[in-house]
């Protein structure tokens, strides 16, 4: 500890002189300023991108993200006088985010290690972890590392629980299979598909104490410790007043009780029924119920715009726009959404350096991609319907546009109709594969619920009937709207 | 005074000549009807009249106009010629008082009572007066016809044209639709009637081309072709169908 100190005291040295230094630089600048060293960060607001499903880090309880992390950044933005906005983006994605800029810091119960602090620059330590292995509660065989020989292993990708699995499978002669997060490995344990999980100590031991069905059996491995972290070069105020603000919190008591709150605490009153939690995340979940339809919305309004813009190109006379609309549907269609989603989100502002909010990103990405399909739709509209009915409204002397407009598009239209309800429905289907980058809509809203209280069968049913209930809902409505325009 | 003016009229679709030089010469008021062979060029020569399709070589001036002119305004042109489809091709989604009086009213030609005005006198001069809020899918086929033909004469045309307008009839429905031609020929319209119909054509037509593999082979008075055609072509032709 005392090495630690004086290692931070020395950071703060550096920080000082830095500010110094930057106050020295500007002319004019007041001595006030530079006797203030805070001012750096202070009325700041930072933008801070951490995982979805990392408990007792960060998850959400009754909507709210809650958690070590979340507390400590809160309260040291507080000690400090800054501003903090977080990003629940998903452990990967709060890294790849952080590379591109898209945040200003990621805290994500992330293990300081030499490889990523080549990318990144890290804070003092926070917590200290390590590795632990749990097996499923009813599991009596496995007692030991040894046990695990020609057994399959869950790890998070890119944890130090994988680096660790991987450092002994050779010796214990077992796989190791990587998972994106806590809950889906826990499940994949109970469900029998792997035999027992390597994951963060503290992870693990929330869990178990909120009965999430598995047991601990080994120690606790010698592990590292989690650190804060800004892009390498970035925003160096901001790690300082993280140090800062921790070095405070840790003297006046206010750390170990953020700790004692989480890992301390007696495991909780028995799980309510189904119903209760119903009751208790019905609120979560129709807010992303209602960003689930704000996406859709938007998506298919711009996707029309799109689909009927290039569905003529399509049926032009020209071979450029042809082509132009045939390239644009052929790269959407040819491309899986879900890469779509990750270069608009993440790619696109590295390419450009202008960040991107999630939802824009999100209703990009599904207006392109719904729109190549309804460009088809309208392809297949307008050619379906019998070139007769051009010849006729062109012999009676009426213009291309006029021939469209009253003989060929209100017959089109008709046709289209239904492949345009079934693509709209595929597009709000589509909005939770957006979960992946963070947008908290309906089935990221159910992921945050099973990762806190890991009863993942009970709520991916309530997603389930909710999408089932609106989407037959506005099937039906479309239907009926579709029988009275289109007789 | 010469109303249609074809010379040299060649036409290709990709490296198949379906037209292989065509003259033809139609006054005002003539009745023309062309015969022949199915695939011989007659629905092509029609269309090419009215630049429905392209020419790919040769001239064709319809009143006055020249078609291979890029200046000449095709919509102006087309209202000067009425067009009448074996299929028919009524716009389903209308009704037939609609269909009638879409073009009047969309090129602005007369207003909207005025268009209604005239659909109700056209339809009642093919005999459909009854049939103004129908939609085309509740008429017969001589019906469905004889609106076509009504919504043709409805930007009032000085010549009309006719492809095979009675082969997706019923033999008992023929006779309706040959009588409004008949009708239109005795007002002194100018025709080219593409028909298979070699007893109308006998009666009404001033003259008969026939064609086949892209050239007219023979022409002339329904009494000459048909009681003396000189080529052997035209008799073979004759005597399949006669
Ligand atoms: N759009 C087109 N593209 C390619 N070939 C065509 C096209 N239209 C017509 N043809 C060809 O041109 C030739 C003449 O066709 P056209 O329809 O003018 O004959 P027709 O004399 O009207 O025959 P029918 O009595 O069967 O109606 C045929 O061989 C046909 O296959
Ligand atoms: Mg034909």
């Amino acid at each position: 500890m005392r090495k630690l100190n004086i290692f931070r005291a020395g950071k703060l040295a550096v920080a000082v002189t830095a500010l110094l230094a930057l106050a020295g630089g500007f002319v004019g600048v007041s001595a006030a300023a530079a006797s203030q060293p805070q001012s750096a960060v202070t009325g700041e607001t930072y933008v801070i991108g951490t995982d979805t499903t990392f408990a007792p880090f960060e998850y959400r309880e009754n909507g709210e993200l809650t958690g070590i992390d979340m507390d400590l950044i809160r309260d040291i933005a507080a000690n400090q006088g800054f501003t903090v906005e977080i990003k629940s983006l998903g452990f990967d994605a709060a890294l790849q985010a952080l590379q591109s800029n898209q945040v200003d810091g990621v805290i994500a119960g992330m293990s300081i290690t030499d490889e990523r602090k080549l990318v990144f620059d890290f804070s003092e330590p926070y917590f200290d972890s390590g590795v632990q292995m749990a097996v499923a509660e009813d599991n009596t065989e496995i007692i030991g590392y040894s046990d695990l020989a020609g057994e399959t292993v869950v790890a998070k990708r890119g944890s130090e629980g994988e680096t660790f699995a991987n450092s002994i499978k050779d010796e214990y002669d077992f796989t190791v299979k990587a998972l994106a997060d806590s809950a889906t490995m826990y499940d994949d344990v109970k469900a029998g598909n792997s035999v027992a999980v390597f994951d963060d100590y503290p992870v693990l031991a929330y869990g178990i104490n909120q009965n999430n069905g598995l047991k601990s059996v080994t120690e606790k491995e010698q592990g590292s410790s989690y650190g804060f972290a800004v892009n390498k070069g970035q925003n160096p105020e901001l790690l300082a007043a993280f140090n800062a603000g921790l070095a405070e919190l840790k003297d006046s008591g206010e750390y170990q009780a953020i700790l004692d709150t989480y890992l301390e605490q007696p495991a909780p009153a028995a799980a309510s029924g189904f119903f209760g939690l119903l009751g208790d995340s019905l609120p979560a979940l129709m807010k992303g119920l209602g960003l689930t339809l704000l996406a859709t919305g938007l998506s298919i309004l711009i996707a029309l715009v799109l689909g009927v813009l290039f569905g003529f190109f399509k049926v032009s006379e020209s071979r450029v726009l042809r082509g132009l609309a045939s390239g644009y549907v052929s790269i959407f269609r040819g491309t899986p959404l879900l890469v779509q989603a990750f270069f608009f989100y993440f790619g696109l502002p590295q390419l450009t350096g202008q960040s991107i909010d999630v939802l824009t990103a999100g209703v990009l990405t599904l207006s392109l991609n719904a729109g190549a399909y309804m460009t088809e739709i309208v392809r297949g509209g307008i050619q379906s319907v019998d070139p007769g009915q051009t010849e006729a409204g062109r012999s009676l002397g009426l213009g291309y546009v006029t021939t469209m407009r009253r003989v060929v598009l209100p017959q089109a239209v008709k046709i289209m109709t239904p492949s345009f309800i079934n693509q709209f429905v595929m597009t709000l289907k589509d909005t939770s594969l957006l979960a992946v980058i963070g947008f908290a809509e309906l089935t990221y809203q159910g992921q945050q619920i099973y990762a806190s209280n890991f009863r993942t069968g009970e709520t991916l049913l309530i997603v389930a009937a909710l999408y089932f209930i609106v989407i037959n809902l506005l099937t039906m409505l479309s239907n009926k709207l579709d029988k009275r325009f289109n007789k | 005074m010469s109303k249609i003016s074809v010379k040299g009229l060649r036409k290709s679709f990709g490296s198949n000549e379906v037209l292989k030089g065509l003259d033809v010469e139609i006054t005002e008021g003539e009745v023309v009807c062309v015969i022949g062979p199915s695939g011989s060029g007659k629905s092509t020569f029609l269309r090419c009249l009215n630049k429905l399709d392209e020419l790919s070589a040769g001239t064709v001036i319809v009143d006055g106009f020249n078609l291979s002119d890029k200046t000449v305004d095709l919509n102006e042109v087309r209202q000067h010629i009425g067009m009448v489809f074996q299929h028919f091709n009524l716009f389903p989604h209308m009704t037939v008082l609609q269909n009638i009086m879409l073009a009047p009213v969309e090129l602005k030609k007369q207003s909207t009572a005025d268009a209604r005005a005239t659909a109700l006198k056209l339809l009642d001069r093919v005999g459909l007066a009854d049939k103004a809020s129908a939609r085309p899918a509740q008429l017969s086929g001589g019906q469905k016809q004889r609106v076509a033909i009504a919504r043709s004469l409805a930007v009032n045309p000085d010549i009309m044209l006719f492809d095979e307008a009675t082969s997706a009839l019923d033999p008992e429905m023929v006779g309706e639709v040959l009588q409004v031609i008949r009708d239109l020929a005795a007002e002194g319209m100018t025709m080219v009637v593409v028909t298979h119909e070699m007893g109308f054509a006998r009666e009404v037509a001033d003259r008969v081309i026939f064609m086949a593999d892209g050239v007219i082979v023979e022409e002339g008075t329904p009494a000459e072709l048909f009681g003396n055609p000189q080529q052997e072509r035209t008799q073979d032709f004759l005597s399949k169908v006669l």
